[in-house]
């Protein structure tokens, strides 16, 4: 009972922050809502580039082409040929599926750099075909007038409902995804970061658990391109191109790579930054360049790591945020993640 | 129908001098220091629209291809020196730096050049009409091979016959009996990256005035210099060579034959290589 005192204040805040988060749309504008609800579906791609950082070790630059994919599939056969609700959705994750397994029994092979240039180089393989396909996936206009449809009466075109519904659906991903981080298989997943030699010589199927890593992964970059598909209604190579790509992995490094939330926190603030700075300067990937650099030179860890430091110190006041002592702190612990 | 044959091949063999000038530096720093410097693509269009600049200013198009060289080296070495160095020996944070450096270098390169396209002008007498075998060929293009290849034999000459390609060499295999011996290998990986920023540099303003310069055109190049030394195996000169005149071809005959697919098709042998021999051509295994 124990674990239930440490954790009662933690428990209080995600509870309060849930309920802020479902009631959100009765206290704020549209505008608000709508960033929220970018924040979810890029939240999909950057958990999904940040599972296989931070648990498998792995630096994949694919995942973006996955979200583009059943975007996609949803344009395709949403819209174009006009399949109804369940179908474009089912089949765009089993395209991803399948995309993902073709990449993963391939990229797996490799280790670390080697992987990373390869799975740039397989996004980019997605990226030029649906740049220069003219017949089926349009060039670069892309496919427009993705629509949510009316499910049991509830309309999904208005943002409300549409919040709610990928609010839903990412609570319970997220959660799922949080138990396989916590399951013999994450274990086993983290065991191969750290030295898949070892865990090949204990009698692990390596290669295999890769695999199915890469395939949890592309399923979450894939759910969060079906809600990127229906929110901005369109689809097009631009979505899916390097610097997009980029951008989700200084989120995942923002946030804090070695950290389950991590992901998620970075996203919230790049967006925001992004939504902040706009109005501002039209410099924002300058800005996210410079941050993204101070931070891999600075604070690898990222947010939440700064924050996790703090609080282990045991001296968390406004005053003593940037003293001397912490930043030794940092970085004697730069080499965790 | 002959005669469009050996044009063909000899646009391929343009491009290919271009690839390999942009893969070569890549293999070079991954070779030695294990860095994929995934801001190469955005050195080549810094040192492209530098070039750009000087030939617009000046009209002097080799004072545009040494400015847009060395003002790249320049900045690879502080780049080194500031914060590569710092995280030396660790993968991902390499890695993320470069990353970060494009992102900031593009966004530079919008704010001062923020065109559609450019190309640099090449003056009229390093570009006389060449006729070979009854073949007319703009000279440029013959000037640009012939400087690929040179540019391959003195990196041939400096990585075999000299002594600091030996230890370039040392330090591919085991880092640490490198430094057990003396070698000063920090020292030796500054000046490797810095050849490699060089070469990217070069390749910009080279590639530059037989391409365009757009904004947003590093991750296409980026991705071909990875795409050349995936191919050709990483760390391999040789490998360079090869792999971006196989690559240099197909993109020539691609855009001729299947214009749709020009660019998805040099994905190709990329996926036939991976697939049979994942170290490259004349890579070894990593």
């Amino acid at each position: 009972m124990s674990f239930m005192r440490n954790n009662t204040i933690k428990s209080i805040f995600y509870v309060i922050a849930t309920i802020l988060l479902v009631l959100l749309p009765f206290y704020v504008g549209q505008y608000t809502v709508t960033t929220f609800i970018r924040i979810i579906y890029f939240g999909f791609l950057s958990l999904s580039m940040g599972f296989l950082i931070g648990q498998g070790g792995m630096v994949s630059l694919t995942q973006t082409a996955f979200f583009g994919l059943s975007g996609y599939i949803i344009g395709l056969f949403g819209v174009e040929r006009g399949l109804i609700f369940p179908w474009p959705d089912l089949m765009a994750i089993g395209a991803v599926l399948i995309l993902a397994f073709l990449f993963g029994i391939i990229a797996m092979r490799t280790h670390k750099i080697v992987f990373l240039m390869i799975t740039l180089a397989f996004g980019q393989v997605c990226w030029a075909f649906a740049a220069q396909n003219t017949t089926i996936l349009r060039g670069w206009s892309g496919i427009r007038g993705i629509r949510p449809f009316v499910i049991y009466g509830i309309n999904f075109n208005e943002y409300q409902n549409f919040y709610w519904a990928s609010l839903v659906l990412f609570f319970l991903s997220v959660f799922i995804l949080w138990r396989i981080t916590k399951s013999p298989f994450g274990l086993a997943l983290n065991g191969i970061r750290e030295n898949p030699k070892r865990m090949a010589a204990i009698g692990y199927p390596v290669y295999w658990i890769r695999v199915v890593a890469f395939l949890i992964a592309a399923v979450y970059a894939g759910l969060g391109g079906i809600l990127a598909a229906y929110n901005t209604g369109i689809i097009m190579p631009t979505t899916i191109q390097l610097s997009r790509t980029i951008w989700v992995l200084l989120t995942v490094i923002l946030g804090g790579a070695s950290y389950f939330f991590g992901p998620i926190v970075g996203t919230a603030i790049a967006v925001w930054l992004d939504v902040l700075i706009s109005g501002v300067t039209e410099r924002y990937n300058l800005v996210i360049g410079v941050i993204f650099l101070l931070i891999v030179l600075f604070s690898p860890t990222g947010v939440i790591g700064i924050f996790d430091t703090l609080r282990k110190d045991k001296k968390f006041t406004i005053t003593n945020i940037f003293s001397f002592k912490k930043r030794r702190y940092i970085q004697k612990h730069k080499r965790r993640w | 129908m002959e005669l469009k044959f050996t044009i063909l091949i000899l646009n391929g063999l343009t491009q290919a001098a271009i690839l390999f000038v942009l893969g070569s530096g890549l293999t070079l720093a991954f070779g030695l220091m294990r860095v994929v410097n995934l801001g190469h693509g955005a050195f080549y269009m810094l040192g492209g629209y530098l070039g750009w600049s000087v030939v617009k200013a000046t009209g002097n198009w080799p004072l545009a291809l040494i400015v847009g060289g060395l003002a790249i080296a320049l900045l690879g070495l502080l780049f080194e020196k500031t914060m590569l160095g710092r995280v030396r020996g660790r993968d991902l944070p390499e890695t993320l730096l470069t990353v970060a450096l494009s992102m900031i270098i593009s966004d530079i390169c919008l704010i001062f050049w923020a065109r559609t396209a450019i190309t640099l002008n090449v003056p009229q007498y390093l570009n006389p009409p060449i006729t070979l075998l009854g073949l007319t060929y703009p000279g440029f293009r013959y000037l640009m091979m012939a400087i690929s290849i040179f540019i391959a034999v003195s990196l041939w000459v400096i990585l075999y016959k000299t002594n600091l390609g030996r230890a370039v060499r040392a330090g591919v295999d085991d880092r640490e009996t490198v430094s057990a011996l003396g070698i000063n290998i920090n020292k030796i990986y500054s000046i490797v990256f810095v050849l490699s920023a060089l070469l990217a540099g070069l390749a910009g303003v080279l590639g530059g005035s037989y391409l365009q310069l757009s904004p947003g055109g590093d991750t296409t190049i980026l991705t071909l210099s990875l795409v050349v030394i995936i191919v050709g195996g990483m760390g391999s000169l040789l490998g360079a060579v090869v792999s971006s005149i196989i690559l240099g071809q197909i993109m020539s005959f691609g855009l001729a034959f299947a214009p749709q697919y020009s660019y998805f098709l040099i994905f190709i042998p990329m996926a036939l290589v991976l697939a049979l021999r994942p170290q490259g051509l004349f890579g070894r295994q990593i």
